[in-house]
């Protein structure tokens, strides 16, 4: 390292050590929201270059640098793979207060700090929004080749994504897709028998081993995500939405089937197997359902959404399907036609603005016809706010905002620990493992954003920024009767010279391959 | 693929022994001599150990902790972060990232257990504060190859698994000085090994030729540990307390 040559003070920080400040960036416009805070697009100022920043919320945390943070710089950085995003830098902002003597100033941190990531032009779920747009039988294969690839590194890397869905599928302009936002992916290594959080994925990506309440689980969890995300991108549509957990179960019963011993052994020792356990047997429509999916997609999707997590297909199978080998095959991704940037944060966002206006002008033709043609649509903003006080029709114009294509990014509050008093700690009502719902649908209300919007709705924040995993932050959604939601509990079992010893437990899970 | 050692941050970042064993312009001021800082380092590796046996993590969080001191004072003067503060923040880092996580008001607790002096006591926001200036000087890479994963695999292959405790007992050692720093993990691991080995009188010199290594560095690695060793007894009380004091202004 650089000292200061002597007779002269070491003033000034060694250029070579430490990050640099956000002011290198210039912030050009809010393109998503991550797991624990915005991300937004910018310029490098020095080079010109665009990058999407992903801001690190630290105020508030109890337990300094969030160890949610802390896994995801941990993964990006170990894992380099081209369908999986570049964490280029980390940058922090001048919030920082420090005197002159390097001394803490005694409050916390206060500043923020910044993942700088390549930039990215669409993510899956905005892409496919786009009205009018149809992919083609090529163009998907060629994503879905992209998608398996990718998280085929992750998981011979042994790192869960344990969020994967459109928004979180990056695509740029010459059509590569990467995996990104690792803010609730976790490593599974030398942890073979650790207890992870079942309160994970985004529900309606959600597996059924989750929904019943598994602790111990592998790469199967991703893998029944991208069956989902396959499915929906052959059906147009998302295939199984569901509102809250008991109903996604529902749904996947209803299309999958029943689980039972015979098609998903040792089922019936998952713990909420009993709780869950449908009524009357039902079939697997999913053949039925989908009839109109070429067979080998059929196969494919099949293996994709086995209830039974140790015979759903692994990526490295997939890969190797009948699918992606049979005429017309997958495309170059370089051939795909270039879009207009769009992010589902983005898209929404422009579908809210017009229906907006749509209800603005609807209501001004009402109450001002002769104003509406000449009004530019700023102006008509300008005027929405104007009016919110007395006009009594605004709450039917913020109904359509809300409920609109509601991400459930939205409704979540970012970073935000609501402090300990928001677990529900108020014992355990017979309600059963649900018990919290009743909190979560009053985050949802007092936000203004009532549960049935386009997003899956987010029982529990599990994909909160401090679901049940911080520990540290959150409160969201943690049943109280879920023992091992702190799934540190389970870090001493590792300790000692025995620690490499493979768990036989997770066998039944198939994590072996 | 980049998730293993080889490709790692870590394996392209060695260094030399002589990147390591240089004393920052303003510590040379103080009067911290080369011998007073690795005297300090020693120490609060000590430190981090003992308060890790408090806390109760597991021996690679411990191991993580000694690495991330070590890496930030190869970057910054030891007299610019107290390292009585550095030492507790870095296994508080070390704890998040190795997942076992140990809450800050615990370590406080322990510290004030631990140490009546007051030099040593930090609370819990100075410990947060420092963990962002750690996270800083480490350029967030936090995961460290530790050469206990090797250990038990090759204790197997050379058939000392008897000598495991010993050999774990040396490797953990290593981590008072820098060679953890200067070599890859699997190197020390052999080192520990022969080290292992002589003190067995077992002879497993057709062993040690059949693997692809460079045995010039293994032993180099074994004659560095048998010299702390040696020099270990010379340290005294007096002498660690008489680096420490040149810390305080």
């Amino acid at each position: 390292m650089a000292a200061a040559a002597p007779g002269q003070l070491n003033l000034e920080e060694s250029p070579s050590w430490g990050s640099r400040s956000v002011e290198c960036f210039e912030k050009l416009e809010q393109i998503g929201e991550g797991t624990y805070g915005q991300v937004y697009m910018a310029k490098e100022k020095r080079t010109g270059e665009v990058v999407a920043l992903k801001k690190i919320r630290m105020d508030n945390e109890k337990e300094g640098f969030p160890i949610t943070a802390i896994r995801e710089i941990k993964i990006l950085k170990k894992l380099q793979h081209e369908n999986v995003i570049k964490l280029k830098e980390i940058v922090t902002s001048p919030g920082r207060e420090v005197d002159e003597q390097g001394k803490p100033d005694g409050n916390r941190y206060k500043g923020s700090i910044y993942m700088v990531f390549e930039y990215m032009d669409h993510d899956l779920t905005g892409l496919a929004d786009r009205p009018g747009l149809r992919f083609t039988i090529p163009q998907i294969k060629c994503y879905m080749r992209q998608l398996l690839t990718g998280l085929h590194y992750c998981h011979v890397n042994q790192v869960l994504h344990r969020d994967i869905k459109g928004s979180n599928l990056l695509i740029d302009n010459e059509g590569n897709l990467k995996l990104a936002d690792f803010g609730l992916a976790r490593s599974f290594s030398g942890d073979h028998n650790a207890n992870l959080t079942n309160r994970v994925i985004t529900l309606w990506y959600r597996p059924p081993e989750l929904l019943l309440g598994a602790t111990k689980y592998g790469p199967a969890v991703d893998m029944w995500s991208v069956g989902c995300i396959f499915a929906e991108l052959l059906n147009g549509k998302p295939i199984l939405p569901g509102k809250n957990e008991p109903e996604q179960l529902n749904k996947i019963f209803e299309l999958c089937g029943t689980p039972d011993e015979i098609n998903w052994p040792g089922v019936s020792k998952i713990p909420w197997y009993n709780k869950f356990k449908p009524a009357r047997p039902m079939k697997r429509r999913l053949r039925e359902v989908f009839r109109h999916f070429d067979r080998h997609a059929m196969d494919l999707l099949d293996k994709m959404l086995m209830l039974d997590p140790s015979q759903r297909i692994a990526a490295r199978e997939a890969l190797d399907a009948e699918y992606f080998w049979t005429e017309p095959l997958p495309c170059d991704p370089k051939s795909l036609p270039k879009y207009e940037s769009s992010h589902e944060f983005q898209t929404k966002k422009k579908r809210q603005q017009q229906r907006q206006n749509e209800e603005m002008a609807k209501r001004q033709k009402l109450q001002h016809p002769q104003q509406h043609s000449r009004l530019p649509p700023i102006q008509q903003q300008g005027q929405s706010q104007h009016w919110t006080g007395p006009n009594h029709h605004l709450n039917a114009s913020h109904n359509p905002l809300s409920s609109g294509p509601n991400h459930h990014q939205y409704g979540k509050p970012h970073g935000g620990p609501g402090g300990p008093n928001r677990y529900p700690q108020s014992g355990n009502p017979s309600g059963g493992f649900y018990s919290d719902r009743g909190a979560q649908g009053g985050n949802y209300s007092s936000g203004g954003y009532p549960p049935q919007g386009r997003g899956p709705p987010y029982p529990g924040g599990a994909v909160g920024p401090s679901g049940p995993r911080g520990g540290a932050a959150g409160g969201y959604g943690v049943p109280p009767n879920y023992p091992q939601s702190n799934q540190y509990g389970g870090s001493g079992a590792g300790r000692g010279p025995n620690s490499s010893m493979p768990g036989n437990r997770n066998q039944q899970y198939g994590w072996q391959q | 693929m980049a998730a293993n050692f080889w490709t790692s941050s870590q394996c392209k970042q060695l260094l030399d022994p002589e990147e390591v064993d240089v004393v920052h312009q303003i510590d040379r001021e103080r009067g911290i001599t080369l011998e007073d800082f690795k005297l300090i380092k020693l120490h609060m590796s000590n430190y981090i150990a003992k308060l890790a046996q408090n806390v109760k993590v597991r021996q690679r969080v411990v191991a993580s902790a000694i690495t991330y001191m070590r890496r930030v004072y190869v970057r910054r003067p030891i007299t610019e972060y107290d390292p009585r503060l550095v030492a507790p923040a870095c296994l508080y880092l070390a704890s998040k990232a190795e997942e076992s996580t140990v809450q800050a008001r615990l370590l406080v607790f322990y510290i004030k257990k631990l140490y009546s002096d007051d030099k040593y006591r930090y609370e819990i926001k100075d410990i947060l504060e420092m963990e962002m200036k750690i996270l800083e000087a480490l350029n967030y890479y936090l995961v460290v190859f530790h050469p206990y994963r090797s250990l038990s695999q090759l204790l197997q292959d050379v058939g000392m698994t008897d000598a495991t405790q010993l050999t774990w007992g040396i490797v953990n050692d290593t981590y008072k000085t820098d060679l953890i720093l200067v070599h890859p993990p699997h190197l020390i691991a052999l080192a520990c090994i022969y080290i292992a080995s002589v003190l067995k009188e077992k002879e497993n010199t057709g062993w040690f030729e059949e693997l692809r290594v460079d045995m010039n560095v293994v032993k180099n690695i074994a004659m560095e540990m048998l010299d702390f060793y040696d020099s270990h007894k010379m340290i005294t009380d007096e002498r660690v307390s008489a680096a420490m004091m040149k810390l305080n202004r």
